[in-house]
């Protein structure tokens, strides 16, 4: 594949801050299988990085990877994957990824780069200039210490007012395994932070006047993209509206599709009425608005506009402006951000953790936002939230914490949901200051660790959503059965895989959905009504293996995987089908090289697989299936005692649940007692040197056995 | 007066024929002679005024031109990347022909700190946008090539890459430095209105551009910076609606 | 009636009731029949003087593709096409005078068609956008109504009002579906 073909820009950028050599490698030469995002990563650490290395040594890498298709106008790409050994880990650090949106990815692009690695560590703190082929590492110390609000001007001023600037804080420089870097206000990639502190790299600030190539014909190209746009719904590939609407059949109180006629981005001046209907391309970022999703209708009123990645046209950060605080809080008046991260700050209080909305909640979210994405504190998916809130509510710290520290902490403002208790709390884990501080910017396996508290405290209570390793679930069985149980046993961190939940939630009746499964998965049993599990079945445990492809595959794309794949639609006259093929037929034309779905789903396999090794070779284990792929006990049971496969329990059953890993197991090639893949599935997949050196390890199942 | 007038189809005739306009004439396309000019043509004498390769004089007005609303500009860029991937194949910012990359951050007055426009700022994005200036057309009038030209289908201005030489002083023209440069072509380029519908305004999912009949927006005082005025003598003098010679009495 | 006629008559119907779905509406025959007249077709729409016109046009909609028809809460046909205006949204017009039947279809259709129960807070929003007031009489008074019996209500762990029908939907697992929803946004 010649370099100008397109899609990829043709160089990965490595940069050894030890010893301050730049230089680029072809990204096709050495990538080219493995395609871009965290395949690109795990192929690094694979060869370059050795079992047993610690987040924080100067030996680990950081691989900032953007994606093929990133850069170009393909709806929803702009994500940038970091892959690193992954600090939060528990109780050793292995493998894993942050992903961040805005502009860094595309940005990298147009400087000539599908990645950037990131080596060694710098002698005292530096920043990383990036324009086009000019890269140098510059001197920090006037910015070591600051925010990622005002590092990131500076780095503007110097380097001009486009430049994407993505950049630790204070929780980043001082190692905190929950650091995280942010770029473009509110987009940040968790866990990573404090690598990038360790190797005193405070940013890497990128201009890029280049391009990125379509191969193919553009005329095709346009058409592809317009109909791509067509059959895009709303946030989370939600593709029936929350209201009813003339145009459509459906819709779904629950659904993120929630710009409807008679709202208004309140704040912008003067404000901006929703309009726009299902087939409308011009008005798509009308249709979300997360600050009203996850805090209620109040949000409209404080809404100033969508915001988020490169060429999205969805705009799910929400940009909002609450003037009142200001004078209350002493911070900006306006953020932005999504999901989790939007939620930041009340997430921290049981009084408002449970429900929706109230001022008091927006007002807690502009304080959490503010203060995590400058000192750049990562949440661990709201984890560190759940983790105060038990360790305070269960009595723990006033047990472990000493008296003095205990008494210095506002615990009257976190009583009163008093949005003031983050402007100590948050800075307080951002900068490691007590016991408190210290513990929670670790992590919560480092809450086991440090007080002796049994990981089963944790694991028992359904409360917590604590899944294994140091994680929360994300999107398992209260959303889709043993699917999701199967997704989040596979990582080393939370999953971040909303393949299979935005499906199972895209709002079609049940019975829609079925049709649709049949169509991809070959079985109107791939899926349940949720809540309403039927035991495990070979089409699950299809879905499953297909949801987690295709998020690596996204990552390797540089699209998103909270919007993707586009399994439906919202046309009734397509029967609500999207098209499982976009994505080759995206990066055929982008590259010039046709590769059809499977072609494309087999990279997926093998950047999937090779993360799995990457496991196996750093647990130095290989039955992943006993003490890798673990579900937490909570997921047994039901608070009123419901058994599991009636009709209103989430609860799964643990026979069934092995039978479920069998089933994957199977789909995936693996081993069935160990879960591992062997040698000849490694080789089936490009993979042969990973399954060799493996084999010698005895990491194989044949070997291992 | 009547004299010339009554002669004055012929003179315009000549005066097309002569700078190679003449069908374009025919089609009532570029050329727009004032009753002043004519005046000016007859006491100059054609020959000096209209000789082979004459530089252009009035610029048509376009007969559309691109409305952007910065309340409703998401920041996605959606309609830089549909400029340059739709008409030359790749996706490139830089190249764009409307620009969005230079404001998205901070606003147009950049990393200033204290109160701005952007994501880092209250949030408003002021698209850059070619407002298809009326005559004198800074971009035009600063090519010492006479590369920019009236599209006969929209009025567009627009570079002819044949012409263009790359000298870049038309990017120093435009008081809204809204031209682009083509690096690997090593030519200028700006928006052309893409033959009536134009790509960004298809593009853009916030419904913030519009193409509306044209109007004259350069009257709004927000240029971003002085403009370079410099017009070559030869073109002045072809100029006849305000560049008499002196002492000549024009009849305004 | 020449063949000719009868396409520009049926082109003229389609039309007619394009029309009337694009601002959404829903139309009947009397009304299509009028239109059809001021368009000049009377001739096509001669009939034997006992016989309703209504009728000619209403065969002459039924050999329409793609528009559809119901009986009206008003007891007349009313048309559509589901592609300007769909048939959940044409029914909730059709029902926008009869307050009571409107919730009751609408949790019935919900319960029967996804199945989930609705949050009472659906009604006040568009476009249904029923004063709370007026939504709490309603529900109270199909709590009397003999063939409403089947609509309940329940009140979810954080004070949340769902509505179900438990025609198609159990009690247990529609106070499981009211949970989960409630749960959506705590489950980014």
């Amino acid at each position: 594949m010649a370099v100008r073909s397109g899609g990829f820009a043709g160089k990965v950028l490595r940069v050894d801050l030890s010893t301050g050599k730049i230089g680029t490698e072809n990204t096709l030469e050495r990538y080219a299988a493995m395609l871009g995002g965290a395949g690109i990563g795990y192929r690094v650490l694979w060869d370059e990085v050795p079992a047993g290395t610690g987040p924080f040594d100067p030996a680990n890498k950081l691989v900032f990877a953007a994606g093929v298709l990133v850069g170009t106008s393909v709806p929803c790409n702009g994500r940038t994957t970091v892959t690193t050994i992954f600090p939060t880990c528990w109780p050793k650090p292995l493998v894993g990824s942050g992903h961040m949106g805005g502009h860094f990815a595309a940005t990298l692009k147009y400087a000539g780069y599908d990645a950037l690695i990131v080596e060694g560590k710098a002698d005292r703190p530096v920043w990383l200039m990036i324009r086009d082929a000019r890269v140098e590492i510059r001197d920090a110390g006037h910015l070591w210490g600051s925010g990622i609000r005002r590092t990131t001007l500076e780095i503007s001023q110097e380097m001009g007012a486009d430049c994407v600037v993505a950049a630790i804080g204070q929780a980043g420089e001082n190692q905190a395994p929950m650091g995280m870097v942010v770029n473009s206000v509110s987009h940040s990639a968790g866990g990573v932070g404090g690598v990038m502190g360790a190797k005193n790299l405070k940013a890497v600030a990128v201009q890029g006047s280049g391009a990125v190539r379509i191969a193919g014909d553009k005329g095709e190209w346009e058409r592809l993209i317009k109909f791509h746009l067509s059959i895009l719904g709303g946030n989370n590939q939600h593709v029936v509206p929350s209201f009813p609407t003339p145009e459509a059949e459906y819709y779904n109180p629950a659904s993120r599709w929630i710009g409807q006629p008679g709202k208004h981005w309140g704040a912008a001046k003067p404000p901006v009425a929703i309009t726009g209907n299902i087939h409308d391309p011009n008005r798509i970022a009308y249709r979300t608005n997360s600050a009203a999703y996850f805090l209620g209708d109040e949000a409209w009123k404080y809404t100033i506009r969508g915001n988020g990645c490169t060429a999205c046209p969805i705009r799910c950060h929400t940009m909002l402006k609450v003037p009142s605080v200001t004078a209350k809080y002493g911070i900006p008046d306006t953020a932005q951000n999504t999901c989790v991260a939007l939620q930041f700050g009340r997430l921290f209080f049981e009084r408002l953790a449970g429900r929706k909305g109230g001022e008091a909640a927006i007002e807690a979210c502009m304080v959490g936002m503010h203060l995590a994405d400058d000192l750049g504190l990562w949440s661990n998916y709201g984890q560190l939230q759940r983790d105060l809130r038990k360790l305070y509510e269960g009595g723990y710290l006033k047990d472990r914490l000493g008296a003095k520290e205990y008494a210095s902490i506002p615990w009257d403002k976190y009583e009163n949901a008093d949005p003031a208790f983050l402007l100590d709390l948050i800075p307080r884990i951002a900068n490691r200051q007590g016991e408190l501080g210290e513990v929670l910017s670790r992590g919560t396996g480092a809450i086991f660790d440090h007080w002796s508290i049994p990981e089963a405290q944790w694991a028992e209570d359904r409360t917590t959503t604590y899944w294994k390793m140091g994680h929360p679930k994300h999107h398992a069985n209260e959303d889709d059965g043993q699917c999701g149980v199967i997704i989040n046993t596979q990582y080393n961190r939370d999953a971040q895989c909303h393949s299979h939940t935005n499906f199972v939630r895209n709002g079609l009746p049940l019975e829609v959905q079925k049709k649709l499964a049949v169509a991809i998965w070959g079985s109107p049993d791939a899926l349940d009504a949720p809540g309403d599990y039927t035991p495990a079945n070979v089409h699950k445990a299809k879905r499953a293996k297909w949801s987690l492809l295709r998020k690596e595959l996204h990552d390797a794309l540089g699209v998103c995987n909270w919007m993707g794949p586009w399994a439906a639609s919202p046309l009734r006259e397509r029967g609500y089908a999207g098209d499982d093929s976009l994505e080759s037929k995206f990066l055929s034309l982008a590259t010039g090289q046709v590769m059809d779905r499977e072609a494309l789903d087999r990279a997926g396999e093998r950047i999937f697989t090779l993360h799995r090794a990457l496991t196996i070779r750093d647990m130095g284990q290989v039955n992943m299936r006993a003490k890798h792929d673990i579900v937490p006990p909570w997921i047994f049971e039901d608070t009123s005692g419901a058994a599991p496969f009636t009709k209103g329990t989430i609860r799964m059953d643990p026979a069934d649940i092995a039978r479920a890993m069998d089933l994957f197991y199977a789909v995936m090639g693996w081993d069935k007692d160990t879960g591992a893949p062997g040698k000849a599935r490694y080789a089936a997949l490009g993979l042969a040197d990973v399954g060799e050196t493996l084999a010698a390890a005895k990491l194989t199942p044949e070997e291992g056995k | 007066m009547h004299t010339i007038r009554n002669s004055s189809s012929k003179w315009i005739e000549q005066a097309a024929k002569a700078s190679g306009f003449e069908t374009e004439l025919t089609r009532r396309g570029f050329l727009k002679l004032s009753v002043c000019a004519i005046s000016g043509l007859a006491m100059l004498g054609l020959g000096e005024a209209f000789g082979e390769n004459a530089p252009l004089v009035i610029l048509d007005n376009a007969k559309g031109c691109i409305l952007a609303d910065p309340t409703r500009c998401v920041g996605c860029q959606r309609c830089e990347l549909a400029c340059t991937e739709f008409n030359d194949g790749r996706a490139q910012p830089s190249l764009a022909r409307i620009k969005i990359a230079r404001a998205v951050n901070f606003g147009l007055t950049g990393p200033t700190g204290g109160d701005m426009h952007g994501d880092w700022g209250d949030g408003l994005l002021l698209q850059g946008v070619c407002r298809q200036c009326p005559h004198p057309v800074p971009c035009a009038t600063a090519c010492p090539q006479n590369a920019i030209k009236v599209d006969p289908q929209t009025g567009a201005r627009v570079v002819d890459p044949a012409v263009c030489v790359g000298c870049r002083l038309c990017q120093r023209a435009c008081p809204w430095g809204m031209l682009s440069f083509d690096e690997e072509a090593g030519v200028a380029t700006k928006c052309f209105l893409c033959h009536g519908s134009p790509k960004c305004v298809e593009a853009c999912p916030a419904a913030a551009l519009r193409y509306v009949p044209w109007r004259d927006l350069t009257r709004d005082g927000s240029s971003g910076r002085p403009a370079l005025s410099v017009v070559a003598p030869e073109k002045a003098k072809a100029c006849l609606d305000c560049h008499l010679p002196a002492g000549t009495n024009a009849a305004k | 009636m020449s063949a000719i006629g009868a396409d520009d008559l049926a082109q003229a119907a389609l039309e007619t009731v394009r029309e009337a779905s694009a601002a959404t509406r829903l139309i009947a025959a009397d009304e299509i029949l009028e239109r059809l007249l001021a368009g000049g077709f009377a001739e096509q729409l001669q009939t034997p003087a006992e016989a309703d016109p209504c009728l000619w046009v209403a065969e002459v909609l039924s050999g329409l593709p793609g528009i559809a028809s119901f009986e009206s809460l008003s007891g007349r046909t009313v048309y559509h096409d589901p592609a300007l205006l769909s048939r959940t949204y044409a029914r909730i017009l059709d029902r926008k005078d009869a307050t009571e039947l409107l919730l009751a279809e609408e949790i019935r259709s919900n319960s029967r068609d996804y199945p989930r129960p609705v949050p009472v807070e659906l009604f006040e929003k568009p476009p249904f956008n029923l004063a709370p007031e007026t939504i709490e009489a309603a529900l109270k008074a199909l709590s009397f109504g003999r063939e409403f019996q089947d609509i309940t209500a329940i009140t979810t762990a954080a004070g949340a009002v769902y509505l179900f029908s438990n025609r198609y939907l159990e009690r247990g697992y529609a106070v499981f579906l009211a949970e989960q929803d409630g749960s959506f946004a705590m489950n980014p």
